[in-house]
């Protein structure tokens, strides 16, 4: 018992002191899961759109990619791209490996199936109604895309919310190709990992503190836009 | 700009099949699409407008059944698909339609009727030589539809146009020829005339119900009558019309009081007119008598009023309409 409350005490101060490591640490975990987020969003509710409406050829074996994308583990994208990243890989000679810029894409290599294959399925909810009326206005596919993520809008920022949520709270690809190093690369959730393994159960659970009080931040808001009447 | 010829449509659903060996549409004509619920109109109009993969590729403007209003302005959703150039006219028609106030205001705020008056002017003003309109008034007041009805027809000018519809009353009064549609087939085409008073089959007759439609021209208004010349009888009826205009005077069969003889009773009905009776017919339970009055009138009449009366062909006859019971639609 002693153990619990000691933990929860150190973890409190952990959170209430607010220090300049912790500052770092939390500023670069929004960064990452901030830019990979918006990469993910970018590339993901396009191509969720267009698998929503589209008939095009070969929907359905990207339709497929998506969905095993959407379940990938996160320690399985951090290896593909640490080989693609290391020294003697195709992109090596980049420099990126062990920076927050292979973390962001590591990231947004897990984002954009979430966020595509979330935004497919609220397009196809759709009323047929709403889709007939689309089709009949003979809109450009740009134009048509645009109007229907409008409509489908909640499920947008659902893709939003979900892809943050994923990147977020993973561990696996950041530590393969970030590598955790400290004041460069420590993220929240290699922090959490790192500390454990120390025993430092109070710092740990300080951070994992700070890290939902993220998720709840980021994610108030972006229910905020889902909810907001958009007229 | 021409006519098209649909030939060879054919299309299965869940809910059963379409199939149209011929139906042409002339350049200009406005041509009904008739029938009950369910009976492939709509299925129809998709496959013509592209909606619906397996239909033949023609260049048209199409308004589907039900008016979608998307996230946006009223008038964002109004020139929504057009080109620049079009833009005035959709937005002179949002006026007509009694809609321009509105296209400030989020579009999905609007009434059912005032999305479709908004979905009316976007497909009106696009360039399309064909417009398809499935249901086009089917979302606006009853008391509306007259005048709507005549703005859509304006507005279609000398454009194509397939409308589908199970208003008997929006059929005769828009159709310049009416297609009658039941289980995926069309099973007569012709005037609303010719259609409603000369039903192809018990099946057409079951659809449209017997009526009457008669042709003619606006004489005389008095307060919400409208007084229609038809030959040599004028019909008066509820609805609009400009004196001089043609207009139609569209009545049930079962509105038809016969009286035997020349000069009756006919009590008060305003619509009182003296003919001979060229057929008795029976119509399911009912009979139908058909009455060269200068126009035919068709009535329902049971079969012992029809004895006590002593209707046969050759007899003379006197029909009363109450002038409540007609509409008059401008043509």
């Amino acid at each position: 018992m002693e153990f619990i409350v000691d933990t929860l005490g150190n973890a409190f101060s952990v959170v209430a002191e607010f220090g300049p490591e912790l500052r770092k640490v939390l500023a670069l975990t929004l960064w990452v899961s901030g830019s990979a987020t918006i990469i993910g969003v970018c590339l993901g509710v396009p191509l969720g759109v267009a698998l929503g409406l589209g008939r095009f050829r070969g929907r359905g074996a990207v339709t497929a990619l998506v969905n095993t994308g959407m379940g990938m583990p996160p320690v399985l994208a951090g290896l593909l791209l640490l080989m693609l990243l290391w020294n003697d890989g195709p992109l090596g000679s980049w420099g990126l490996l062990f920076t927050p810029a292979a973390m962001v894409a590591a990231q947004a290599l897990l984002a954009v199936p979430i966020a595509a294959g979330v935004t497919a399925a609220g397009i196809r909810a759709l009323s047929p109604d709403t889709r007939e009326q689309l089709a009949s206005l003979r809109l450009g596919r740009w134009t048509q895309g645009v109007v229907a993520a409008r409509e489908a809008w909640p499920a947008v920022v659902g893709a939003a919310a979900a892809a943050f949520g994923r990147v977020i709270a993973e561990v696996g690809a950041v530590l393969i190709v970030g590598g955790n190093i400290a004041g460069e690369t420590r993220v929240l959730t290699t922090a959490i990992v790192q500390e454990s393994r120390r025993a430092n159960f109070g710092t740990a659970l300080g951070l994992g503190i700070v890290l939902l009080l993220l998720a709840l931040f980021v994610n108030g808001v972006l229910t905020h836009f889902q909810l907001k009447e958009a007229t | 700009m021409s006519g098209i010829i649909i030939s060879g449509l054919s299309h299965s659903y869940p809910g059963g099949t379409v199939e149209i060996e011929n139906l042409e549409l002339y350049e200009g004509e406005r041509l009904v699409l008739y029938g009950p619920n369910g009976s492939g109109k709509t299925t129809t109009l998709r496959l013509l407008a592209g909606t619906l993969a397996g239909g033949p590729s023609i260049d048209t403007a199409y308004l589907p059944q039900r008016p979608i209003a998307f996230r946006g302005s009223a008038g964002w959703n109004l020139t929504l698909g057009l080109d620049q150039s079009a833009h005035p006219t959709a937005q002179r028609l949002a006026q007509e339609m009694g809609v321009s106030q509105l296209l400030d205001r989020p579009a999905r705020r609007l009434s059912g009727g005032e999305r479709q008056r908004l979905a009316l002017a976007r497909v009106l003003a696009r360039p399309e030589p064909i417009v398809l309109l499935d249901e086009p008034l089917a979302a606006l007041d009853v008391s509306d539809r007259a005048s709507v009805a005549a703005l859509v027809n304006k507005a279609l000018g000398g454009r194509s146009a397939i409308v589908v519809t199970h208003d008997r009353e929006i059929a005769a009064a828009l159709g310049d020829r009416i297609a009658v549609m039941i289980d995926g087939r069309i099973r007569q085409v012709g005037t609303p005339q010719e259609v409603f008073t000369q039903p192809a089959d018990e099946m057409v007759a079951d659809a449209l119900g017997i009526g009457n439609v008669l042709g003619g021209e606006v004489m005389e208004i008095d307060g919400p009558l409208i007084g229609l010349k038809v030959g040599p009888v004028v019909v008066w009826g509820l609805g609009e019309g400009a004196e001089g205009s043609s207009a139609r005077a569209i009545f049930g069969a079962e509105a038809v009081t016969v009286y035997a003889g020349t000069s009756p009773n006919a009590g008060s009905a305003r619509n009182t007119w003296e003919g001979t009776v060229e057929e008795v017919r029976p119509a399911g339970r009912l009979m139908e008598v058909l009455i060269d009055c200068g126009p035919r009138v068709a009535a329902l009449v049971t079969p012992g009023s029809m004895e006590a009366l002593g209707l046969a062909a050759g007899s003379k006859a006197t029909v009363a309409v109450k002038a409540t019971a007609v509409r008059v639609l401008s043509a």
